[in-house]
């Protein structure tokens, strides 16, 4: 295996007695999508932060590419971020925005990728207005451009379409599939749950600055035993289903059966169905990624009394 | 080096605000001029140096940017200097832009660096611009002239009068100009500290002329003795003397030293500072 993009090891950061950041470790792979996933106050965005060299942490160390991370590192030339908002100088055009910020670093703007940044971005004209006259969603889409012009092997986006209605909040979330989709490296913080289990393939989970658990979203998902059934007979499959070992606790619930199983798997209840003779037409986990992360929410504070003064949490899955 | 004080001269430069203090400094000497020729030279009741430049100007127009950095230069040139100086890294701060470009990266120090010298410059631009501009305006109104200044009694003080040629007037009007660009230069230091300090540029701003204001007051307070000759703004005036005395005054080395001083111990903790501040915003 390759060296990870990310290494984050030990990672505390506290500001006066408050700790934003508690003994925090994971790393991501090459080509990874993950999800960082916390309430506001988690820890997300000054764990970013401390990864981009904006703030120092406290304890511990932060790796881009196996090389720890200060002030203005050379490896931040190979990674696009996206702290927060996307920010910009208002009174400038969003083209004279990027020249300006791509030629700081004493690079010529012929070899910024500015064509295909533009062209995901999809701002057409607008990028020579200024930008005191952009709505959010278009600054948003101006700071996907700048962070693509150098062609980033690693992406880092906070919470990428907050303050955006509906419509922005679907075209980045369709640019961020497109960007992952070309075998990015991405982090993506968000407290938007349904955007994480979207575009992501590996999450993470903070809360009061430490790291809940991590894993694919599909084991973070399938950690609860609830299913959802709809078939051509509720109540005969109610009778079917009370029936196996495998399943406990069968209700109706709108138009189909919810259940929680013991021990077995999805398809065994879709077997028993379709053996009975009945038509399955939807089977589906009941929890989402929503769920999970609600109920992991609640366990870690449950145990954060325990935890308090001991081995931190992030031992759970980190990595 | 060169490419990042370009474009931090951009976001600096290229602003509504520029084209109003441009219109300022350009119109204000204007009607200084149309002042002076009103008035002549009569002396009014206040008296000093700069109204002696005052009654002087009619003689020259090369005696106008004198008598109009004379004028300026207490306060407008304040305001302005403070403004560029304290608006140098909280305006990036404000609009959240400032991480972005860490993020590009570009070194911390340099950075600095880059924004002092362009605060720097524009304090320089506009202290010869508003020069220039009275220049103009006076030789356009009263010609290019020899002056007297008189002796007894009059803005020379108790020694003879003496006079001034136009070669003379240039040459002063020159280093005049260039002594009060360059003393701004503990307000550049305050200011450029001020900046990394906070987030807010209203907040860098009003904290850099604010300190300037509370100097000028505590300086005309005689009593404070010589800790007066510690304040950024006590030797500020001291270039009239070339103009009203025949004399290069030892108070303008003294006022260079001054602004060293608050360069050295203020940018340097300016640069301590940014260098090692957490970046929130």
């Amino acid at each position: 295996m390759t060296d990870p993009v990310v290494e984050v090891e030990g990672l505390w950061k506290t500001f006066g007695s408050v700790s934003a950041v508690e003994d925090l470790s994971f790393s991501i792979q090459r080509g990874q999508v993950y999800g960082l996933l916390g309430p506001n106050g988690a820890g997300k965005t000054t764990t970013l932060r401390v990864l981009m060299g904006l703030e120092r942490p406290t304890r511990g160390s932060t790796r881009l590419f196996g090389t720890t991370v200060t002030p203005s590192s050379p490896e931040l030339f190979r990674v696009g971020a996206l702290v927060e908002q996307a920010a910009f100088v208002p009174h400038l055009s969003g083209m004279r925005n990027l020249a300006l910020w791509w030629e700081a670093a004493g690079q010529h703007m012929r070899d910024a990728d500015l064509d295909g940044a533009l062209a995901i971005a999809g701002l057409g004209d607008a990028v020579h207005r200024k930008v005191k006259t952009y709505s959010q969603g278009m600054k948003q889409r101006l700071g996907f451009a700048r962070l693509l012009l150098s062609r980033p092997e690693l992406l880092v986006l906070d919470e990428p379409t907050n303050g955006l209605d509906p419509g922005e909040i679907r075209e980045i979330r369709e640019l961020i599939g497109r960007l992952t989709s070309h075998g990015a490296t991405v982090l993506l913080s968000s407290h938007h749950l349904s955007e994480v289990e979207q575009v992501c393939s590996h999450a993470l989970v903070m809360n009061h600055g430490r790291l809940i658990t991590s894993g694919t979203v599909s084991e973070l998902v399938g950690t609860t035993r609830s299913i959802y059934v709809e078939v051509d007979d509720r109540q005969r499959a109610l009778a079917v289903l009370s029936g196996l070992p495998e399943v406990a606790h069968v209700q109706t619930q709108g138009d189909g059966l919810v259940m929680e199983l013991v021990g077995g798997q999805r398809s065994d209840v879709a077997a028993a169905i379709v053996s009975a003779g009945l038509q399955l037409e939807t089977i589906m986990p009941t929890q989402r990624l929503e769920d999970a992360f609600l109920d992991l929410l609640a366990a870690g504070d449950a145990a954060r009394p325990q935890l308090h003064g001991t081995s931190p949490a992030n031992s759970i899955g980190a990595n | 080096m060169i490419s990042l004080i370009r474009t931090e001269f951009t976001k600096a430069a290229v602003r509504m605000r520029s084209l109003i203090i441009a219109v300022l400094l350009v119109g204000l000497p204007t009607l200084i001029v149309v002042a002076i020729n009103a008035r002549g030279d009569r002396p009014s009741r206040r008296g000093g140096e700069g109204d002696g430049l005052f009654r002087l100007a009619s003689q020259s127009g090369l005696l106008v940017p004198a008598a109009v950095l004379s004028v300026t230069s207490g306060f407008l040139l304040i305001i302005i200097a403070g403004t560029l100086a304290g608006d140098s890294v909280a305006s990036d701060s404000s609009w959240g832009n400032l991480r972005y470009v860490l993020m590009r990266p570009v070194p911390r120090g340099r950075l600095l660096a880059a924004k002092a010298f362009v605060a720097a410059t524009l304090i320089w631009a506009a202290t010869i611009l508003v020069a220039v501009a009275g220049l103009v305006a006076g030789i356009a109104m009263f010609g290019v002239h020899a002056a007297t200044v008189p002796g007894i009694g009059g803005i020379g003080g108790l020694g003879g009068g003496f006079t001034l040629t136009t070669g003379d007037l240039l040459v002063r009007v020159v280093a005049g100009t260039a002594y009060v660009a360059f003393g701004f230069t503990a307000l550049l230091a305050l200011g450029t500290l001020f900046s990394t300090l906070t987030d807010t540029a209203a907040s860098a701003i009003g904290a850099t002329i604010g300190v300037y204001i509370v100097s000028e007051i505590l300086d005309s307070i005689s009593q404070l003795g010589v800790a007066r000759y510690g304040f950024p703004t006590h030797y500020l005036g001291a270039w009239e003397a070339m103009f009203t005395q025949n004399t290069y005054s030892r108070d303008m080395i003294a006022g260079v030293v001054v602004q060293l001083c608050y360069l050295v111990v203020f940018g340097t903790a300016a640069l301590y500072w940014f260098k090692r501040k957490d970046i929130r915003s």
